[in-house]
């Protein structure tokens, strides 16, 4: 596991946590392009099946190193995950429920009545949960 | 990919054009430098055809040639050399920059607007200077030399004989295998011979004579004359003249130089061509491609054969034959694996197949891109690669396959050209913009990335480019880390391009916001900063300082204070408090202050505070109200705190700081100097200012710093800003990831590097919520607390407490000093204080005689004033009188304000007078923080500044001493000792509370005395016969006293605010209670009560007669005497005995009622139940209760305590009773008496009912007010024994009041009389 990203309706980000510091600018750099392929898979999708269309984008572009996934919630906040594609154990579907995980996790953060929606996401229940998924995965 | 001038059907047709050799001779050659240019380049401008060129092909079909263009160049017998080409291309690159005044295109895309240039003059240079540069290859042969020039002169001696020997030359070349460069397309080469001719230096005969020889022996269609410098020079020289040469020259040159850089290590190099086989030259590629593919064609093999075919009809634009000729031969190649030979057919079949008129066949995109794969991966060329993107790529473009060319020019970047990857990724970048729907970030990205290979290629002015480009998407989208990264590069290019003013907005840039970089890194980018910023400053030392980013301020929480920092205490003497910066702002207590100033301006404006007053602010804060100029004094400081705060996780260093500011100064008659005087720090005559040398702020910390104007002169200031050199400290972090500038990495300039700048202070003021307007819109007040205006000289006063405690018991009385005085150079008067507690302090009465002076011998005296006496009268009171007026107390004054007895009441400049000052703890245990407000004016009137104030918070720590618990209640005998009327009986209880055993050893209680209007006490009672009234700690005393009304005849005659002293010693010393600090005190407790009854009975009249009535019959239940209670305490502190001393007050109100000197602690109701309906109309207090109303008659027996009667003579004992009735109220009162005794049951009868009274059984009587009437009775006993004569019930109403029912009053005592048979 490289990074996951959470990042607002306005493509401005609301959580980053890369494991690897050293690198972390390559993967915000990432992450910000990978912004441009999810609006033209959404823009894609027929307007009509915006509604019951799926919330995982799947791949969004691979590069050397890393494969980037997407996932878009109905209020279209974006995830991203930028993962190692050295990784084979990662297929499609842990990637899903991976990203199920941490949509319900960021749906919590969002009921917090105390959590302004737009602001920097920094509730510990949400980082704890992002430790644990890097850690699942690395 | 970016727009192009040219259309791609134009471009590829002018990439690949005919090429002719030209050579000349050593003469010609020197002809044609004589114009400065070569022959070749004397051609250029006229290399392309305007007319139609017709043209047969194999079918014998005529074919069409339009815009023919032919490329003649100077033969040139070395290939070119690969680090020659990369110069070239890098200078044509860098040579071509996006025009000044380019007007950029607009994208919106989102929510982004770019301004984005939609061309790259720079790519198509540098495209075509690549595909000119192309090596030829054997592979290949549309860079082949198509025919020869050859060039003679006019002037030679023999011209044909010299063409004869060019053609020898010619022929050499192409067939000597010295050769192999260049290359023919054709065994035979076409020759074409031309002579030069100087039209201005030769003969022109000569050479017409020359070219018919030509002709005859060459043929007329392979000659040509060509006259140079026709014009003759004695034309008008202003006349214009198109240069054609002028755009190919620049160019030129640089090829020019490269040639001739050729021509001097020409033998040198063939020398090592040998040894190292030409290690760069693209033969290398064929060699390696005979070992990849093992595969090389001779020159005369049929399927070269084709393709030689096929690139000529490429070259005369017959597309169609080309593509069906480079198809054959490209399946040829492929089945003989020749894969180089393959991608070449590959490739142009593509490109003839996209230039085919009409179109009969899509693009074969995947045709390029196995020529791509094939020349890139199995052939390693990657300039065969380039030149296929390229052409690929310009082609999917025109076709609006922009996904496509991005994908192909990105894979074809390479760590093996940075230019050229950086091109491509630029491409790459206008490819994404260009998208239907755009994609703007990866736009961004890869013009980051194109900017970083421009860097790394030297292409500074180009990476700084891209990387703004890139900025745009960047910029305030909350990608942090990525802006700075860019914003860092930014600055670094603009910097060594020297645009500096760029360099520093960029760094500032980073610097000021909210940065998530590592402490290394922000280090880096703040002495980069600096660095750069002092480059800027050097090159302009003397403009105005420009605004620095850090640290920043917080200019809402700027304070700004006037006045002098308070001196600490000094020794026993202990300045006021004051205000100072040092305090925080407390809601609670300025509105305390403000209450107390406005009190204070009240009592000075009789009563009415002026229209124009406000508070006095000496602090000037966010909370405070800023609305107006705030006045400063002259000559007094005005403290500015600025709150830093220090966003860098490295810590910044401000040195040399001080305030910036505007004067405009003001002559005494107010008016404006005609010059307004602005800034700065160079005036000192006018403002002072305090330079603070070195302020040091650690990372991310706050930290204010105060900074100091002293004025000298009146007028209007305004603070600016603030103005320092910012630096910061050296070696705590070294530099790394990022390298230092170039120039500065010697690691010493952190030492030295500071910049000076300004920032400035602007305050927004509070949003304006009043109006409608301001409601609906968002408007800002004004906030001025920047702005002084500095006032003529004020007096300014200062104030020491001297001998002032900090620990009291409650009650105690402590006498202090304070010492007022004048430290300004203008006389004060009207020194006033004003406290909410002025129970805790007195400066003595305001008669001279009352208050004891003595300031000094002060020691071990008693605070009171003492009269010694002799103990004989200890049980009788001695009284004396005082009126609260004297006290400062009287109805009306407000108790909070007591002026302070000065001397003069003016205190001269520089003069000091100490006065004392008692103090009494307060009744409540803890720590009370009592405030003092001293006001005072100038003897001067001042328009500006009426009064000012000083301000004093005093912290007393009380603990606790006695309570004292009183009731008074009437005695039961009718008359004191000189026969007249009331008297009563007060009960005094005593407690010793204190609980500190080691402290306080026991409580002496010295005196006790009254204090009222129509009561005094008049003897002891002794209860106890503890005489000494001493109390241990937790013992408690009770003593008892006599009470008598005053004599009304004084009481007549004296005001109504007369009170009348009576003191009971204990002692041999009598206090003098009417007298300061005693009297004092009593006063100052008494007055927040004497307020309210005056209230209450104002209300009282107002109503009708009903309360009346009621008032009446309360009143005959009040008294309005007063208890003090003087003691003193015996305090062991330090091994060493203390005599404290002090006073208790105790107000009694009503009969019967317990009185405390403490104020009793009231139980809060936990919470008291909401209430869902109103309450209904509660009837007015009209009705006195029935307590009340059975106090109205008071009575009492008068009997002989003993009766012996003889029962053996008379069996029936009569005794006479008295019984005495007196009206308390002031009213007239019916009263019935009622004899008879009470049956409520049979058995009380039997026991009680052995006596009965005789005669009259029921009296109704009327007793007018205060009158007292006695009835005669009469007892008839018939047995010895004990009985209680309390009988007789009494029952009493108002006379003129009919509807109240008589009520039974309180029984008196019993009264029990014995009688004995004798």
């Amino acid at each position: 596991m490289a990074q996951i990203a959470v990042i607002a309706k306005e493509n401005y980000p609301l959580y980053i946590r890369s494991t690897p510091m050293e690198n972390e600018l390559k993967f915000h750099y990432m992450v910000h392009t990978s912004l441009d392929v999810v609006d033209e898979k959404i823009s894609a999708m027929g307007k009509a099946l915006v509604d019951q269309r799926e919330l995982y984008l799947g791949l969004l572009y691979p590069t050397e190193d890393y494969k980037v996934y997407g996932y878009v919630t109905n209020s279209k906040v974006k995830f991203v995950m930028v993962v190692d594609s050295s990784n084979t154990a990662l297929r499609d579907n842990e990637i899903r429920s991976m990203f199920r995980k941490l949509h319900n996790s960021y749906t919590d953060v969002m009921c917090n009545p105390f959590y302004n929606p737009g602001d920097r996401i920094q509730s510990r229940a949400f980082d704890n949960m992002v430790t644990s998924m890097m850690i699942q995965v690395c | 990919m970016a727009q192009c001038v040219q259309s791609v059907q134009e471009l590829i047709p002018d990439s690949f054009v005919p090429c002719v050799a030209a050579l000349c001779s050593d003469e010609a050659e020197r002809l044609t430098r004589l114009n400065h240019l070569s022959f070749a380049e004397l051609l250029k401008p006229f290399s392309r055809l305007t007319s139609e060129v017709h043209m047969r092909d194999p079918n014998n079909q005529l074919h069409i040639i339009k815009n023919l263009k032919i490329a003649v160049s100077n033969i040139i017998t070395q290939p070119p050399q690969h680090g020659a080409i990369r110069k070239l291309l890098n200078d044509v690159v860098s040579g071509c920059q996006p025009a000044e005044g380019l007007v950029a295109n607009v994208i919106t895309a989102g929510d982004y607007d770019l301004n984005i240039s939609a061309t790259t003059p720079w790519f198509e240079s540098y495209r075509e200077t690549f595909l000119q540069s192309m090596p030829a290859s054997d592979h290949e042969f549309l860079n082949h030399y198509l025919a020869c020039m050859l060039v003679a002169s006019s002037g030679e001696a023999e011209p044909m004989e010299q063409f004869s020997k060019l053609s020898q030359e010619q022929h050499r070349i192409q067939h000597n295998n010295d050769y192999s460069y260049p290359k023919w397309f054709i065994p035979n080469t076409l020759k074409y011979y031309v002579l030069l001719h100087d039209m201005s230096a030769g003969d022109e005969q000569r050479a017409e004579s020359i070219y018919e020889e030509m002709k005859q022996k060459y043929g007329t269609q392979g000659c040509y004359l060509l006259k140079i410098n026709s014009r003759t020079s004695n034309r008008a020289s202003d006349e214009q003249i198109p240069d054609p040469w002028s755009q190919y020259l620049q160019k030129n040159s640089v090829q020019n130089q490269l040639i001739s850089r050729k021509g001097l290590s020409r033998s040198l190099f063939s020398a090592t061509k040998k040894w190292f086989s030409g290690s760069k030259v693209p033969e290398k590629s064929i060699n390696e491609l005979k070992n990849t593919s093992g595969l090389l064609y001779p020159p005369e093999a049929p399927e070269l054969q084709i393709r030689k075919m096929a690139d000529l009809c490429f070259l005369v634009q017959h597309y169609d034959l080309a593509y069906s000729c480079y198809h054959t031969a490209k399946k040829d190649f492929l089945n003989d694996q020749a894969m180089l030979y393959a991608a070449g057919a590959l490739e142009m079949a593509a490109v003839s197949a996209f230039l085919q008129p009409g179109a009969p066949r899509p693009y074969p995109a995947h045709y390029m891109d196995t020529a791509i794969q094939t020349y890139r991966d199995v052939c390693k060329n990657m300039v065969l690669a380039e030149r296929c993107v390229l052409l690929s790529a310009e082609i999917l473009k025109s076709q609006s396959k922009y996904s496509e060319a991005a994908a192909l020019l990105i894979r074809l970047t390479s760590e093996d050209s940075d230019l050229r990857s950086a091109l491509l990724l630029e491409q790459a970048a206008h490819c994404f913009i260009n998208m239907k729907s755009p994609m703007v970030r990866k736009y961004a990205f890869h013009m980051i990335l194109a900017g970083h290979r421009f860097s790394k290629a030297g292409q500074k002015k180009h990476a700084l480019r891209c990387y703004c480009q890139a900025m745009q998407v960047y910029k305030g989208k909350g990608w942090s880390l990525a802006e700075d990264h860019i914003n860092f590069t930014i600055g670094r290019q603009s910097y060594t391009l020297r645009q500096l003013d760029n360099a520093v907005s960029a760094f500032r840039h980073i610097l000021i916001n909210e940065s998530k970089q590592s402490a290394a890194q922000q280090g880096a980018f703040l002495r980069e900063y600096l660095y750069v910023y002092k480059n800027v400053s050097q090159l302009s030392p003397d403009g105005p300082f420009p605004q620095l980013p850090l640290p920043y301020i917080n200019s809402s929480a700027t304070r700004v204070f006037f006045g002098h920092d308070r001196r600490p205490a000094d020794g026993e003497k202990q300045a006021a408090t004051h205000v100072s910066l040092d305090q925080e702002y407390d809601s609670e207590s300025s509105q305390q202050w403000r209450e107390l100033e406005e009190q204070v301006v009240a009592v000075v404006n009789k009563g009415v505070i002026p229209s124009s007053f406000h508070p006095t602010q000496y602090c000037l804060n966010s909370y405070s109200d800023n609305s107006r100029f705030p006045l400063a004094v002259v000559e007094e400081p005005i403290t500015v705190e600025v709150a830093f705060r220090n966003p860098l996780k490295v810590p910044l260093l401000l040195t040399d700081l001080s305030l910036l500011w505007k004067f405009q100064p003001k002559d005494i008659n107010g008016k404006d100097n005609e010059e307004v005087r602005e800034l700065v720090t160079g005036e000192p005559e006018m403002i002072g200012t305090e330079v603070i040398s070195e302020f040091l702020i650690n990372n991310e910390e706050s930290k204010v710093a105060r900074l100091k104007l002293f004025p000298h002169h009146i007028g209007e200031l305004h603070i600016l800003g603030v103005v320092y050199n910012l630096g910061t400290i050296q070696g705590s972090l070294t530099m790394d990831g990022i390298g230092a500038l170039p120039g500065c990495h010697t690691g010493k300039y952190s030492l030295s590097m500071s910049v000076r700048g300004r920032q400035d202070l602007e305050i927004q003021g509070p949003r304006l919520n009043n109006t409608k307007e301001e409601k609906t819109s968002i408007t800002y007040g004004p906030d001025r607390r920047l702005d002084p205006i500095i006032t003529e000289e004020m007096p300014l006063l200062e104030v020491f407490f001297i001998h002032f405690p900090t620990e009291l018991l409650c009650g105690e009385i402590r006498k202090a000093y304070v010492e007022f005085a004048n430290v300004s150079k203008c006389p004060l008067t009207g020194l006033k204080v004003v406290s909410k507690r002025p129970e805790f302090f007195t400066f003595g009465g305001n008669t001279a005689v009352l208050t004891p002076l003595s300031p000094s011998a002060s020691e071990n005296c008693s605070a009171y004033k003492t009269v010694v006496t002799d103990s004989t009268s200890v049980c009788t009171a001695l009284t004396s009188s005082a009126s609260s007026v004297d006290f400062g107390i009287g109805i009306g004054s407000q108790p909070e304000v007591i002026p302070v007895p000065l001397p003069d009441t003016v205190l001269l400049p520089g003069a000091s007078v100490q006065l004392p000052m008692w103090l009494r703890g307060p009744d409540e245990e803890g720590v009370h923080e009592i405030n003092f407000l001293f006001y005072y004016e100038s003897v001067k009137k001042q328009p500006k500044i009426r009064h000012r104030i000083l301000r004093h918070t005093a912290v007393i720590c009380t603990s606790r001493s006695l309570n004292v618990k009183a009731t008074v209640c009437r005695s039961n005998s009718l008359e004191d000792e000189e026969g007249k009327g009331d008297n009563m009986l007060v009960f005094v209880d005593v407690e010793n509370t204190n609980t500190s055993e080691a402290g306080v050893k026991e409580f002496h209680i010295v005196q006790v005395s009254s204090s009222s209007k129509h009561w005094k006490l008049q003897k002891s009672v002794n209860l106890s016969e503890n005489k000494d009234a001493k109390l241990a700690s937790r013992e408690k005393g009770k003593f008892c006293f006599k009470v008598i009304r005053c004599n009304e005849r004084e009481g007549a005659t004296q005001s109504s605010e007369k009170y009348t002293f009576a003191d009971i010693i204990f002692g041999n010393e009598q206090i003098i209670s009417s007298a300061s600090p005693c009297a004092d005190f009593f006063y100052r407790s008494l007055s927040s009560e004497l307020k309210k009854p005056q209230t209450q009975l104002s209300m009282h009249t107002e109503k009708h007669s009903v309360e009346d009535a009621v008032s009446l019959i309360q009143k005959c239940n009040k008294v309005d005497l007063n208890i003090v209670i003087l003691w003193k305490a015996y305090v062991v502190e330090d091994s060493k005995q203390l005599i404290l001393e002090g006073q208790h007050h105790v107000i009694l109100h009503t009969i019967g009622k317990e009185a405390f000197s403490y104020p009793q602690k009231q139980e809060q109701p936990e919470m008291e139940p909401l209430k869902f309906f109103r309450p209904e109309n509660t009837t007015a207090t009209s009705r006195p209760s029935l307590e009340q109303l059975s106090n109205l008659i008071k009575t009492s027996l008068h009997y002989p305590e003993t009766f012996n009667h003889p029962f053996h003579q008379k069996s029936l004992c009569l005794v006479p009773v008295t019984l005495l009735l007196s009206n308390c109220s002031k009213a007239d009162v019916d009263v019935i008496v009622d004899l008879r005794h009470k049956t409520t049951s049979p058995e009380a009868l039997e026991i009680h009912g052995s006596f009965t009274w005789l005669g009259q059984t029921q009296y109704k009587l009327q007793l007018k007010g205060q009158e007292i009437l006695s009835l005669q009775l009469k007892a008839c006993f018939v047995h010895t024994g004990v009985y209680n004569l309390g009988t007789p019930r009494v029952f009493a109403k108002l006379s003129d009041q009919v509807t109240v029912f008589e009520t039974s009053q309180q029984n008196s005592m019993p009264a029990l009389i014995i009688i004995n048979n004798v």
